[in-house]
């Protein structure tokens, strides 16, 4: 089922929240909504779960006006960050919640919800765990259980608040992947939540990245991290480099082609590893000293100083190997790709930016 | 070395250890175990027959009656309000709130003979309400209702109080999960929100039953000691004994001593059940991460 936001507005006192929010979600996409915490991420999640109501604005499922349709009648899924799961009840029991509070009409019978509700804890592989209470659970199966109490109700929309936010890094990895799967062969239209960039990148077909209640940028994980529409949206997914227009002189051959920007007023941002080093001089390089090589797991980050200004790099082992790099060596940076916004942009953002 | 270090980490000397035990427990023993057993000593001193004859006196069996009665009607109305109180302060947040929560403590910190004045000053004869009561020909000070309107008011914090941390730290996702999986809002109360606060709500319920059955000022002000009509178990104790019918009094006292023992007992065995149902909640017995 698609959604549709429009001019979604919500404010907590004088705090704004969510302003103006246009978003389509047309049926079967997965989509990620990521922003710094306090963005408006999990607040605009909320209202379209009916747990919040919109100060203005609609939301509309399937092209049906639903913005004050309660939460019970939106036959949505939600799985919240911290699992909420019913700890007074076994997993079964859980899952079954949603069938149960059916009204009498509609409720199916004792032994099809035993059926179907067999049939989701193996979906979520967990069905030797039915006599379970959540307690004795670890925080990856909590959370399956979770999605599979949420998948009881064969929902037509899937919410996800931070779903992965409070598991460690290896069980986070698996879930993502997991999800990923479910979502294709369920069919439905999922929306979560993260400030998790790589999350976001790696499951989503679409990643929506906010900002202080505003959408920044709506694209395919490729598109935002390639071509990041603002200052903000390049900061945000992952590290950069910032050059102020003096630099910039010294790259015209790099960025001969974004005539757009007026010199004197341009500021380029380029990620650690669109920067090559070399150790000789190169035509449009620029001349660095190294101050720091250090290695990560397979990469090899570099702090280079030119001038007052730091430069970060970041290499494969092999290349770093070949360039054998040393503490105070002098050597010459080319960008292989950077991406030009007008200072009075950044300097905007700069004012209030969340990171 | 370690051994010194944990001896050391233990802290105070043995005598000193041994002096606080003997000061708190001497305490205990010589301002709470001696009067209960004095209570029981007095009442069983002229034997067991004079015993049971003093509590199936027509007077005592009526006090015992009536405090039981105003017991059974104010506690249903102090679930009713400790939960809706709990449940507007933990899970709701709106103008007052900190207004609210000062005001479920008021009974606590004003005297109880105090709140008697009050209900006598508002109900009374030449009270506010007085004359249009009277017009109407009900009876509320020197009856009945009076004596439950001021135990309500003396009993009404502590099922809210009791339910307000415990709902505050449970959150109110389980109640979204519920609502989002569609159910209504009696079935999430009483699937969802209700076996969460059972343990909290009954240790609620034991405190105020014990304070109402026990309650003597202010019910003292607003009853008139009206004998076998108006008499509590514990103003009918007082009556008893300016009497100078001690074993009668102690007999009815016995009766009130016996129920805070009940009292002490539930509390304990409520007690207990909630921290196992919390250890339960963080039990580290978890299954391997599999698949």
């Amino acid at each position: 089922m698609s959604i549709e936001i429009r001019h979604i507005g919500k404010r907590f006192g004088d705090y704004v929240a969510l302003e103006n929010i246009d978003l389509h979600i047309p049926t079967g996409e997965l989509v990620a909504l990521l922003g710094p915490s306090g963005c408006g991420k999990t607040t605009l999640l909320r209202i379209i779960a009916g747990m919040e109501s919109a100060d203005c604005g609609q939301v509309l499922f399937a092209g049906e006006e639903a913005t004050h349709l309660p939460a019970r009648e939106r036959n949505v899924g939600f799985v919240f960050q911290h699992y909420a799961l019913f700890r007074h009840m076994t997993v079964f029991e859980n899952v079954a919640f949603g069938l149960r509070v059916k009204p009498r009409k509609m409720r199916p019978a004792e032994h099809e919800i035993r059926r179907r509700v067999d049939d989701l804890l193996k979906l979520v592989q967990l069905d030797w765990l039915a006599d379970r209470y959540p307690s004795q659970l670890s925080g990856g199966q909590r959370q399956r259980i979770a999605l599979a109490r949420a998948l009881a109700v064969e929902p037509r929309v899937l919410l996800l608040d931070e779903p992965f936010g409070a598991l460690d890094t290896k069980v986070r990895k698996e879930l993502r992947r997991w999800l990923r799967r479910l979502h294709d062969e369920m069919h439905i239209s999922s929306v979560f939540v993260t400030h998790d960039q790589e999350e976001a990148l790696e499951v989503a077909d679409r990643v929506v990245v906010m900002n202080q209640g505003k959408i920044e940028q709506i694209g395919s994980p490729d598109e935002v991290y390639s071509n990041p529409a603002s200052p903000f949206v390049y900061r945000f997914l992952g590290n950069v480099n910032v050059f102020h227009s003096r630099l910039h002189g010294a790259w015209a051959e790099v960025d001969r082609d974004s005539p757009s920007v007026d010199a004197g007023e341009a500021i380029a941002f380029v990620r650690p590893h669109d920067i090559d080093i070399e150790r000789r001089a190169v035509a449009g390089g620029l001349e660095a000293i190294i101050q720091e090589v250090q290695v990560i797991g397979p990469r090899v980050r570099v702090e280079l100083s030119h001038d007052a200004e730091l430069i970060e790099v970041e290499l494969s082992r092999e290349r770093a190997n070949i360039l054998s790099l040393a503490k105070g060596q002098q050597v010459w940076i080319k960008t292989r790709k950077l991406h030009v916004f007008s200072s009075p942009l950044v300097a905007m953002e700069e004012e209030g930016s969340g990171i | 070395m370690s051994a010194r270090a944990t001896r050391r980490a233990t802290g105070e000397p043995l005598w000193l250890r041994a002096l606080l035990m003997v000061i708190g427990l001497g305490f205990l023993l010589l301002f709470l175990g001696v009067p209960l057993l004095a209570v029981f000593v007095e009442a069983f001193a002229a034997g067991w027959p004079a015993y049971r004859d003093a509590l199936s006196d027509g007077e005592t069996r009526s006090a015992i009656a009536l405090t039981v009665l105003i017991a059974l009607v104010v506690l249903p109305f102090n679930v009713v309000f400790g939960v809706a109180a709990a449940w507007a302060i933990a899970k709701f947040d709106f103008r007052g709130k900190s207004l609210l929560i000062t005001l479920i403590d008021l009974p606590f910190a004003v005297s109880p003979v105090v709140v008697g004045l009050v209900f006598l000053l508002l109900f009374g004869a030449q009270g506010l309400f007085g004359p249009w009561l009277a017009a109407h020909e009900i009876k509320v000070v020197f009856a009945l209702p009076a004596m439950i309107l001021v135990t309500l008011f003396i009993t009404c914090p502590f099922i809210a109080r009791e339910l307000i941390p415990l709902m505050q730290v449970q959150g109110k996702d389980e109640e979204e999960a519920a609502l989002s999986l569609g159910a209504g809002a009696w079935q999430m109360f009483f699937r969802v929100t209700l076996p969460n606060i059972k343990w909290g709500l009954l240790y609620g319920v034991i405190l105020a039953n014990a304070r109402a059955m026990g309650e003597f000022g202010a019910v003292s002000v607003v009853s008139g000691h009206i004998r076998g009509e108006t008499n509590t178990l514990p103003l009918h104790v007082e009556i008893l004994y300016n009497e100078y019918n001690a074993v009668g009094a102690f007999a009815a006292a016995s009766v009130l001593a016996l129920l805070a023992l009940v009292t002490l007992a539930a509390k304990t065995i409520v007690e207990w059940r909630m921290r196992h149902e919390t250890q339960r909640l963080t039990a580290s017995d978890l299954p391997p991460e599999k698949g």
